[in-house]
C-alpha cells in the first residue's frame, strides 16, 4: 500500500499543522512516511503545500515529493488554490475539498468573478466522482478537515487505518497543547460531518 | 536513534557528528533551516560543549569566519543559498586554491523549480569553476551520512568540500538514523605560518596553488571513490542500458524502476557528482550502448560523461538535455522520468521527439499551470477547464507590517509633490521590502541582489534620469551589502534618497537576529549596532528618522527630502509585526462601524492590508457591503484610520474602552 497525500491552501490555514499531525500518525502506527511542506510564501498571505507520502512496506523506496497525477488524494481548504492543484490528483483520486474563498485585494478591487465552489466540484468531476465537498465547516477549518478525513479515510483507501477516530484525537491531545478542547470538539464536529457525507456518496 | 527531522537538519547533525567547532551562515531559503538547527542545540546545551554558531553579517563574511577555524585545524561548516555563493564566490574562489587543514564544508541550497523564488542557479557549476569537490545527498538520511562524510573528504584531500542539497531534500522530512550528539574533536587551534600556501603575492604562488589544486581535486576523487559514495549496479543484460541518477532524484528512480519490469536496467547513483567518478564510469563504459542520465537543471553530470565518453573513444547514445530530450527548467516530476525510462528502452523511434519540453515539467508552486503535463483526454479537457478558472494569491505585507507603512508614505510624498510612482524610479531590494513592487503600492521598480537597490540608483542618475531617485532597502540587506554603495554615493556627490526600512529582523527568511536587531534579543556576548550610527560615521549630513505609522511625519519627511540636492537618508523605524505579535504585545486594534463605511474601499486600495475584507451583508451602503477589519489579524498600526474620510474606522483598546 503506498499513499501520496496533496494538501494546498493559505498561510494561516494550519496545513502544516494538519499535515504534520497526518505524517506523525502514519508513522507512529510503523509506515513508512516522507513529508515536504511548502511554506515560504506562508505568511504574507502565499499558496501553501504539504505533500505527504506513505507506505507500509518498511523497505519501499520513493521521493518525497508529488507531482502531476500522482497524489492520491488531494485535501483543498481554499476553492482558488484547490482549482489551481487539479492537476496533481490522479484520475479516479479522492478529493476532500472545502467551501472556503479567499479572494485576494486585486480581485476585490476589481470586482473580478473569484471562482465558486459549484466551479470547483464541477471541474474535479471531470477527473474523479469521489469528491468530499465539506461546505458547512466550523473553525478551525483544519480541524474540520481532520475529521472529515478521518470519517472517509476507510472509504478513500485501505490501510488508512492509522486515522481512525480515536487514533487522531489521541494524536491531537499529545501534539496541540493550546486549545486542545476547541480542536478536539472542532475534530468531532468533521468526522460527523464526514460520516454524513459518506451516506451522501 | 530514529527522528522524523527535514534534510537541513539532517546536515546539521551530520556535522555536529563530525565534530564541528565553528558554524557561520547568512538565512536564505531553501538553506536556513541547518544553521537554525545549529543555533537550537548550541543554546539547549547549557553546560555541555557546543560548537560556535552565527548568523554572520552576510555570506561572505560567514564563509571566511569558518575558512579561518579551519586553516586553524578545527572543522568548520558555512551554510548559504545558491545566491549567497555569489557573494562568499570572491573568497572561495581564492581559498581553493589555499586549501583547508582542517575540514571545511559549505552546504549550499539550490532551488530547482524556483519554490522560493529566486534564479535556478546550479551550484555544481560554481564548484566545477571553484574546483571544489561536490556532494549531492539523495534525501535527508543521506545528507546526514554526507554531511559527516564531507569533513574527512575535506580533510583527506584538503579541500574546501560543497555540500549541495536542494529544496526537495533540503524541506523533505523523513525518519533518520542518526546520533543527534555532539562529538566535539578536542583539537588545538593550531595555523601554520606559510605565506606560499595562505597569501596570493606573485604569479609563481598562485600558478603553485593552481597545481596544487588540481592535485587535490584529483585526491577526492580518488577518495570519494573507494569511500563508495556512488553506487553501481548491473541489471539482468549484462549493463547494455544504463540508468545514471544524481543526487535528489536518486529515490523517485528507485522508485520507478521497482514499480516497473525494469529488471534488465543497470543503474549508477551519483552522491558524488564531482570530479566524475571516473573508475565507475569506465566499468559503465566498458558494457553499455544506451545511458539515460536523469539530473535537474544544467546538464552537469551528463557533459562529465560525455567528455569522459569521447575521452575513452565510446559511441554509445547518451539520452540527456544536450539533445533537447530533457528540460534544463524546473524540477523533473515523476512523469519525467518514467518517459526517460521509456525512451532509453524503447529506444530510437522515440528519440526524435523531445521528451518533454520546458513548461511541461512539474514546476514551481507559484505557476501551477507548469505542472500540467500532458496526459489522457479525460485530465487534458480537466486540466483545460481548469486553465480558465485559476486564482493567483499574490504575496503581500502581512497585517500590522511597517513597510506598507513605508510605501504608503512613499506613493503619498510623490503625489504630494506632483509625481507619482510610475514617473518617478524606485529601486528595490532583496528581502520583504521587495513587496513594494506588488498591488496595490506598485512603487518598485527593480531588484537584482542584496545591496544593488543603492548602486542602481545611482547609475540611474548617472545616466541622465531626471526626477529623484528613491533606493529602498531593508535592514538586514543594508547591513549585508547596501553599506559600500552608499560610500560610494557619498564620496562622489550622487543625487539619490536612501530610505532604508528597518524592522530590526530579517523577516523574510524567518525571523533571524542581524546585527540590527534589539540588544535584548542578541545572543550572548553579541550585541547590537544602530544603523543611524553608520549612516552618520560615513559622512551622510541629510539623515532623519521616521516612523512609518506615523504617515503625516513621513509622508512630510520623504516630501522635503525629494526636494533636496545630494545624498539623503531616511530610516524608517518600527519592529516587524510579526516578531511583536508572538510576543503578544499587541494593546489595540481598529474597528470598522458598518453605520459609517461607505464601501468606497480607500483603506483596502491604499493598504491592501490582509487583516481587511468584504462583508457582504451588513451596513446601510448604496450598495449592502461594507468593509470590515479582522480582529484576530489587526494589529493596531492604524494605517487604514489614515484612509478613511468618512470617520468610519476608530480604535479599540484591547482593555474594551473606545477612544
Amino acid at each position: 500500500m503506498m499513499q501520496s497525500i496533496f494538501l494546498t491552501g493559505l498561510g494561516g490555514q494550519g496545513i502544516i499543522t494538519l499535515a504534520n499531525l497526518i505524517s506523525a500518525r502514519a508513522s507512529e502506527n510503523g509506515l513508512k512516511v516522507t513529508l515536504f511542506n511548502a511554506k515560504g510564501m506562508a505568511q504574507r498571505g502565499g499558496r501553501v503545500t504539504s505533500e505527504i507520502r506513505l507506505s507500509d512496506d518498511p523497505q519501499a523506496v520513493f521521493g518525497a515529493r508529488i507531482s502531476s497525477g500522482i497524489a492520491d488524494i488531494l485535501i483543498g481548504m481554499e476553492i482558488g488554490e484547490t482549482i489551481n492543484s487539479l492537476s496533481y490528483l490522479k484520475e479516479g483520486g479522492a478529493a476532500i475539498a472545502l467551501d472556503y474563498a479567499f479572494v485576494p485585494t486585486t480581485m476585490m478591487l476589481k470586482k473580478e468573478p473569484y471562482p465558486t465552489f459549484e466551479q470547483l466540484t464541477e471541474l474535479y468531476a471531470l477527473k474523479t466522482d469521489r469528491i468530499f465537498a465539506v461546505t458547512d465547516a466550523r473553525h478551525p477549518y483544519n480541524m474540520f478537515l481532520l475529521g472529515v478525513f478521518s470519517a472517509v479515510a476507510p472509504e478513500i483507501a485501505p490501510g488508512l487505518s492509522f486515522l481512525d477516530r480515536a487514533s487522531v484525537e489521541q494524536g491531537i491531545t499529545e501534539k496541540l497543547k493550546r486549545g486542545l478542547q476547541e480542536n478536539l470538539e472542532t475534530f468531532n464536529g468533521g468526522y460527523e460531518h464526514g460520516r454524513s457525507l459518506l451516506q451522501r456518496v | 536513534m530514529k527522528r522524523s527531522i527535514i534534510g537541513n537538519q539532517a546536515v546539521a547533525y551530520g556535522a555536529l557528528a563530525a565534530g564541528i567547532d565553528v558554524a557561520a551562515g547568512y538565512p536564505g531559503t531553501p538553506s536556513s533551516e541547518a544553521l537554525i538547527e545549529l543555533l537550537h542545540f548550541a543554546a539547549a546545551a547549557g553546560g555541555d560543549p557546543a560548537p560556535y554558531v552565527e548568523w554572520s553579517v552576510n555570506e561572505k563574511v560567514a564563509f571566511e569566519l569558518a575558512t579561518g577555524a579551519a586553516w586553524a585545524g578545527k572543522r568548520a561548516l558555512a551554510t548559504m543559498k545558491m545566491s549567497g555563493a555569489n557573494v562568499a564566490s570572491d573568497s572561495i574562489l581564492s581559498v581553493a586554491y589555499s586549501g583547508t587543514k582542517g575540514g571545511l564544508v559549505l552546504y549550499i541550497a539550490d532551488d530547482p523549480g524556483a519554490e522560493a523564488g529566486m534564479p535556478e542557479q546550479d551550484t555544481r557549476l560554481f564548484a566545477q569553476w571553484a574546483g571544489l569537490p561536490v556532494l549531492e545527498p539523495a534525501d535527508p538520511a543521506r545528507a546526514y551520512e554526507l554531511a559527516r562524510y564531507a569533513f574527512e573528504l575535506s580533510e583527506a584531500c584538503e579541500l574546501p568540500v560543497i555540500l549541495r542539497s536542494v529544496t526537495s531534500v533540503a524541506h523533505a522530512k523523513q525518519e533518520v538514523e542518526a546520533e543527534f550528539t555532539y562529538k566535539p574533536l578536542g583539537r588545538q587551534a593550531d595555523f601554520e605560518k606559510n605565506i606560499f600556501r595562505y597569501t596570493k603575492a606573485g604569479a609563481a604562488i598562485c600558478m603553485d596553488q593552481h597545481r596544487d589544486l588540481l592535485q587535490r581535486l584529483q585526491a577526492a576523487q580518488r577518495s570519494a571513490a573507494q569511500a563508495g559514495v556512488n553506487r553501481l549496479q548491473k541489471g539482468t543484460d549484462g549493463g547494455e542500458l544504463f540508468v545514471v541518477a544524481a543526487g535528489a532524484l536518486i529515490p523517485y528512480v528507485r522508485e520507478a524502476l521497482a514499480a516497473g519490469d525494469h529488471g534488465k536496467l543497470s543503474t549508477l547513483f551519483l552522491e558524488s557528482v564531482y570530479p566524475l567518478d571516473t573508475e565507475l564510469a569506465g566499468r559503465m563504459f566498458e558494457t553499455a550502448q544506451r545511458i539515460l542520465v536523469l539530473e535537474e537543471l544544467e546538464p552537469f553530470v551528463e557533459m562529465q560523461l560525455r567528455s569522459e565518453a569521447s575521452r575513452l573513444g565510446w559511441t554509445g547514445t547518451i539520452l540527456g538535455k544536450l539533445d533537447q530530450l530533457f528540460p534544463r527548467v524546473g524540477k523533473y516530476s515523476q512523469e519525467t522520468i518514467g518517459r526517460g525510462l521509456t525512451l532509453l528502452t524503447e529506444g530510437q523511434g522515440e528519440h526524435k521527439r523531445p521528451a518533454v519540453s520546458v513548461g511541461q515539467i512539474h514546476g514551481a508552486s507559484a505557476t501551477p499551470q507548469s505542472a500540467a503535463t500532458p496526459g489522457t483526454a479525460a485530465q487534458t479537457a480537466a486540466d483545460g477547464r481548469q486553465a480558465a478558472l485559476q486564482v493567483k494569491h499574490p504575496i503581500t505585507f502581512c497585517a500590522g507590517c511597517p513597510h506598507r507603512g513605508s510605501f504608503m508614505a512613499i506613493n503619498r510624498a510623490l503625489k504630494k509633490i506632483g509625481l507619482n510612482r510610475d514617473n518617478t524610479v524606485v529601486t528595490g531590494d532583496i528581502g520583504c521590502t521587495i513587496l513594494g513592487m506588488n498591488p496595490p503600492f506598485h512603487t518598485c521598480w527593480t531588484e537584482v541582489s542584496m545591496g544593488s537597490s543603492i548602486g542602481l540608483a545611482q547609475g540611474f542618475y548617472r545616466g541622465g534620469i531626471q526626477n529623484p531617485l528613491i533606493a529602498t532597502i531593508g535592514d538586514s540587506t543594508f547591513f549585508h551589502a547596501g553599506i559600500p554603495p552608499l560610500v560610494n554615493a557619498v564620496q562622489h556627490g550622487a543625487n539619490l534618497l536612501v530610505i532604508i526600512l528597518d524592522n530590526g529582523w530579517t523577516s523574510m527568511t524567518g525571523f533571524q537576529v542581524n546585527p540590527g536587531t534589539s540588544d535584548q534579543f542578541q545572543a550572548q556576548g553579541a550585541r547590537r549596532v544602530e544603523i543611524e550610527g553608520i549612516v552618520r560615521g560615513m559622512g551622510v549630513e541629510n539623515l532623519q528618522v521616521i516612523g512609518p505609522f506615523d504617515q503625516e511625519q513621513s509622508v512630510d519627511k520623504i516630501a522635503e527630502a525629494l526636494q533636496q540636492e545630494g545624498v539623503k537618508v531616511i530610516i524608517s523605524k518600527q519592529e516587524c509585526a510579526l516578531t511583536a505579535a508572538r510576543r503578544e504585545e499587541r494593546t489595540l486594534i481598529y474597528k470598522i462601524d458598518p453605520e459609517k463605511c461607505t464601501f468606497c474601499r480607500s483603506c483596502l486600495r491604499e493598504t491592501g492590508c490582509p487583516a481587511l475584507y468584504v462583508t457582504a451583508n451588513g451596513g446601510k451602503s448604496k450598495h449592502g457591503r461594507v468593509m470590515t477589519i479582522d480582529p484576530e489579524a489587526c494589529t493596531g498600526c492604524g494605517l487604514c484610520f489614515t484612509c478613511c474620510k468618512f470617520d468610519a474606522i476608530s480604535r479599540k483598546h484591547l482593555g474594551g474602552a473606545r477612544s
